[in-house]
Order: C-alpha cells, then structure tokens, then sequence
C-alpha cells in the first residue's frame, strides 16, 4: 500500500515537475479530442435534421370512394401490416375537406367559394403513411398500391432516395473523420510520450541502474496518462458543450429552416460524451505511456545515457 | 565472486568482437582498477557485469548467479546488489541531495522510515550532511559525485562499479574520490572502477586489469601494469593514448585528506551495515 502510494504520488509529483510536457500532452489530447466531439455533435444533428426532413415525406394513400367505413378501416390494418411502416394516420374526408377550405383563404378565395358551394365533398377517405426506413421507401409503396381499395397512390420516393444517400454519405464522412481523428490522436500521444520519455531518461537510467522493476518505473507514468486523458476528456467535454452552444446550434438553426425540427438535445448525449472522452483520454494515456514505455525499456541500455 | 569464464562479446552490429575470450576472476572484498583506452573494451565488460548484455558465448557468474542464465524478472533484484557510479553524477537536478539519495530506495519500495534513517547515514560517511537540502547545481564537481557515491552506498550495495568516476571533477577530488572508494573497499564492499587516468592508478597498490582491443593484456599489481603498459607502448601506437602520463601528478595529494572520525547518530538497525570511513568534506 505505501508503495502504491509512493508510485501514485510520484506520477502526480512528476505531473508537476513536468509542467510543459504535462500542458503540452493535455492540449494535444484535447485538442483531438474536441475535434473528435464535433465531428460526433455534427454527425448527430445532422442526422437529426435528414431525420426530420424523412419524417415529412409521407405516402398518401387514397381510397375508393364506393368503399363502406369497415372496408376503410380495413384499409388502415392492411397498411399497418406493411413491413418499415412507421404509422398510419386515417384524415377522413371531411377533416380533409375542412383542412383544405382553411387553407384557401386569402388568394384562392375564388377556389373556396366554389368548393364551399359543392353539393358533396369531393375528396377521398386517406391515410398518411410514414415509413421508417427510407431505403426501402420504394418497396414500402408498391405494397401500398396492392391493398384492396387503394385507388391512388401519392408519394416523393425521388427525394426518400436523395435523402437516404445524403444520410449514408454524412455517416460514412463523419465515421471516417472520427476514426482518422483518433488514429491521429493516437499517433500524436504516443510521440508525446516519447518525447516524455525522452527528457526523463535521467531518471529512467537511475532507476535501472539501482535495480528498480519495469513496473515500478511504469507506474507513475500510467498514473500521468490517467491523470493527462482524465482532465483532457473532460475539457473537451466542455469545450465541445461549448462550441454546440455557441456556435453549432446557431448553424443547424439556419438550416433547420429547411427541414423541420429543431437541433438534438446535447444534454441527452452529455454524459455518454463525457464517459466515452475520458475513456479515450485515459485509454490513449495509458496505452501510449504503457507502449513508448515498453519500448523504451527494452530498447535503452542505461550505460548509454549520453550516448544520444 | 566475479568470474568471467571465456567470455566473448560481439555486438549484430560490429565485424569485430568488443571482448574476445576473458577469463578474470575477482574475489570478494577485492579492489580493482579496469583501465583501458576508447574502444578497448571497458563499457562491454561493464554493461555484461551489470547485465545490460549478455555475453555472446562463456559464462559470467557474480555469487553464484549466472548472469547468462538469470530469469529477466530477477536482474532488477540482481541489480540491487550492486552500487553504480557514472562520470556524469546523473543527480536528479530538481530533486535535493537528501531526495536523489533517497530516490535510490524509493524506487525499489523501500519504506519512508528506514529511508530518513538510512540518507542521512550514507550522506555523513560521504560528509554531505549539511549539503542535504542543496541542490546538485549548488555542489562542486567533487561533491556531486559523493552524492552519487551515497546513492550508490544508499542500498547497500556488495558491489560498487564506478564508471569513470574522476571523469569530471578536478585532480585533488579524483584523488578523494578514489581515496573514499578504498576505504569502502577496506570496509568489505567490492569496488570495481574503469578509469583511463593511469597515473590515478599508480597512486594506489590495486589490482589492475588493463584491456586492450577486447583483450586482457595485463592482470595484477602495480609492477605487472608498468610491464605491461610499457609493452603495449612499444607494440603499439594507440595504446599511447592510455600511457599518456604527464597529466596530474596525483602523488602531491597523497595524504591529504583529513582522516576524520564521521560521528553521526545511526539508529540501531543500521549499525550493522556501518563502515567505518576515515575522510570527508575539506
């Protein structure tokens, strides 16, 4: 126990002693890691806004006129058997018809007067579908047109496929960029170690000379990469908390003019956000500490200090 | 016991061997001088000693471990036995005195009461004492390497390799520097040192092993060094280098330093590990 103690405080110790090697490995991890973050908060709203748009390109199915309410009704099971539908809603003729007249108004005053003088309604009994899976939209509608008693089929399946293959190119983009980030990350602590290894090969030397083990050499170094992932996680939580705040909500908001909704809830992903950071962060600190370590115990005879 | 039986060493990198077919032996309590010039062999013999290397064929044993053969979770065990002091101090320059020594029994999970009992005993047989909360750039060339003479004592070390100990300080602390290491010999620890500074070495009656292109050329006490060094000049050019003698006549210090009683309060456990150690600070 006291030497668990003595090698953590020696990593907290060496944390101190090494102030600019310690602020530099924080930034870089953080750095990494924020972008990482908004690359993720990017991916998700905009999948988020794709989702939206989706959500409003319905298929309406029409049925026929001569059809009696139960066979509507049985309209409205047949459809909610097909495979990917989402919902189906029933606007019933005179919904319709009082939907329509209320939207006349204004301009089309000429148009109102005249549906309003109509002996009987002339629109059919409906069903606003929503599919949840855009890919396959097509399918979804030719099984719409085989159920019994749909007369007319109105559907958008140009713009499903436009929005389905934005959402597979943003995700694909996205998960490439995160990915290269952390590769990058990665690559960038392991080298940050090296250099930390580098300047305290001094200290690395006397410890093998007098006979320390490579665990107790290791340790305090894994207690830094613990201690450097932890707090570069959590500023770049912040920082990514940030920037959704600032910046990002304001971006998607404009685009959100577009399509409907509003930006996705960044406090839904919070702490998923911040668990996964400082996994990543301690992850990479300890694996880069573990790794440059290894490797440099092995390889360094410490004879050869000033052999460099 | 330090034997090397038939030990050769050649690195995947060189053509030619860096020592070729040793056979030395040095006994316990023993006091010996490695001399020899660049590339003559010195720093192989020493990493194979310390088992930075391992020999390439024969057999190398310290008390009867086989250091071709140990187990690699126990040479830092091994190591521990042994008290390594380098030209270059590599004192900690922002650790005190009193922590570099103590970072020699830290890092092998010594605990914190037998550390503040023990620095202060090794740093009074080396006379720092009042230096213990300097730092390394506060000391003197000299002092600095009894500081790391005290790291080396600090685990009680059966072993003391110094590695060029004299490499950097001035001619009166050589002489010092050598003078403490034969007291620490007197008092039973084997003291092994590699230097280049022959006339350091005619200072001392010591054995001396002088090595010569991966070979012992010469193995013995003084006369046996001045045949030897005197047949290598004649034999060959580079070894010049190593005969270079009119540097420091080291003879003016002899004598010197002060024989002085170290009176320090030592806890009862560490009575038994004290050397009695004539010298000090000047």
């Amino acid at each position: 126990m006291g030497k668990l103690n003595y090698l953590t405080k020696e990593g907290f110790r060496n944390l101190k002693v090494n102030k600019l090697m310690s602020f530099a490995s924080v930034t870089v991890l953080f750095s990494c890691l924020m972008l990482v973050g908004i690359a993720f908060m990017l991916l998700v709203n905009i999948n988020s806004f794709i989702s939206n748009i989706e959500a409003e390109n319905v298929i309406m199915a029409f049925v026929n006129d001569e059809a009696i309410d139960l066979e509507v009704k049985k309209v409205g099971i047949d459809l909610e058997k097909i495979n990917n539908v989402a919902s189906v809603e029933r606007i019933g003729k005179e919904e319709a018809y009082k939907d329509i007249l209320s939207e006349l108004d204004g301009d089309y005053e000429n148009l109102k007067t005249y549906l309003e003088n109509l002996d009987e309604n002339p629109l059919p009994e409906a069903f606003k579908i929503t599919v949840s899976d855009m890919d396959s939209f097509d399918q979804v509608v030719r099984e719409v047109n085989g159920v019994t008693n749909v007369i007319r089929v109105r559907e958008n399946s140009e713009l499903a496929r436009q929005l389905s293959d934005l959402r597979n190119s943003v995700t694909y983009i996205s998960v490439g960029i995160i990915l290269l980030l952390l590769i990058v990350s990665l690559f960038i602590i392991s080298n940050t170690i090296k250099v930390t290894m580098f300047s305290r090969r001094l200290e690395i030397s006397i410890m093998k000379s007098v006979g320390a083990t490579n665990a107790f050499i290791r340790w305090p170094f894994m207690i830094e990469g613990v201690v450097i992932g932890a707090v570069s996680g959590l500023l770049a939580t912040g920082a990514v908390w940030l920037i959704n705040e600032l910046a990002l909500k304001e971006l998607l908001q404009s685009f959100m003019v577009v399509g409907a909704g509003t930006s996705v809830d960044f406090y839904k992903y919070l702490p998923w956000l911040a668990l996964i950071f400082v996994f990543v962060g301690v992850f990479t600190g300890v694996f880069g500490s573990v790794t440059s370590m290894s490797k440099y115990l092995k390889e360094r005879k410490f004879v050869e200090l000033d052999e460099e | 016991m330090i034997e090397f039986n038939n030990v050769s060493k050649k690195y995947d990198s060189a053509d030619s061997y860096a020592l070729k077919d040793i056979n030395i032996k040095i006994e316990k309590g023993e006091f010996v001088f490695v001399v020899g010039s660049s590339g003559a062999g010195k720093s192989t013999f020493l990493k194979l000693m310390m088992r930075e290397e391992v020999a390439s064929s024969g057999c190398i044993t310290v008390d009867d471990i086989n250091l071709n053969t140990i187990k690699k979770r126990d040479i830092p065990k091994f190591r521990r036995r042994l008290g390594i002091v380098f030209q270059d101090f590599r004192l900690i320059p922002n650790m005190t005195v009193f922590d570099n020594v103590a970072f020699a029994m830290r890092v092998i999970g010594t605990n914190e009461k037998k550390i503040r009992r023990r620095v202060p005993y090794v740093l009074s047989l080396m006379g720092l004492n009042e230096k213990a909360r300097k730092l390394p750039k506060e000391l003197s060339g000299g002092e600095q390497q009894r500081v790391a003479l005290a790291r080396a004592l600090a685990n009680n070390a059966d072993i003391i390799i110094a590695d060029e100990p004299t490499g950097n300080v001035d001619p009166q602390m050589s002489y010092e520097i050598v003078d403490m290491l034969m007291r620490l010999n007197e008092a039973g620890t084997t003291v092994i040192m590699v230097t280049h500074e022959h006339s350091l070495v005619r200072c001392f009656d010591k054995r001396v092993i002088i090595l010569d292109k991966g070979n012992v050329v010469a193995d013995g006490g003084t006369l046996v060094r001045e045949a030897a060094t005197s047949h290598i000049n004649a034999a060959s050019e580079i070894a010049n280098e190593y005969v270079v003698p009119p540097d420091e006549d080291y003879t003016a210090y002899i004598g010197e330093t002060e024989a002085v009683e170290v009176a320090v309060e030592v806890p009862n456990e560490v009575q038994a590990e004290e050397i009695t150690v004539e010298g000090g600070e000047n």
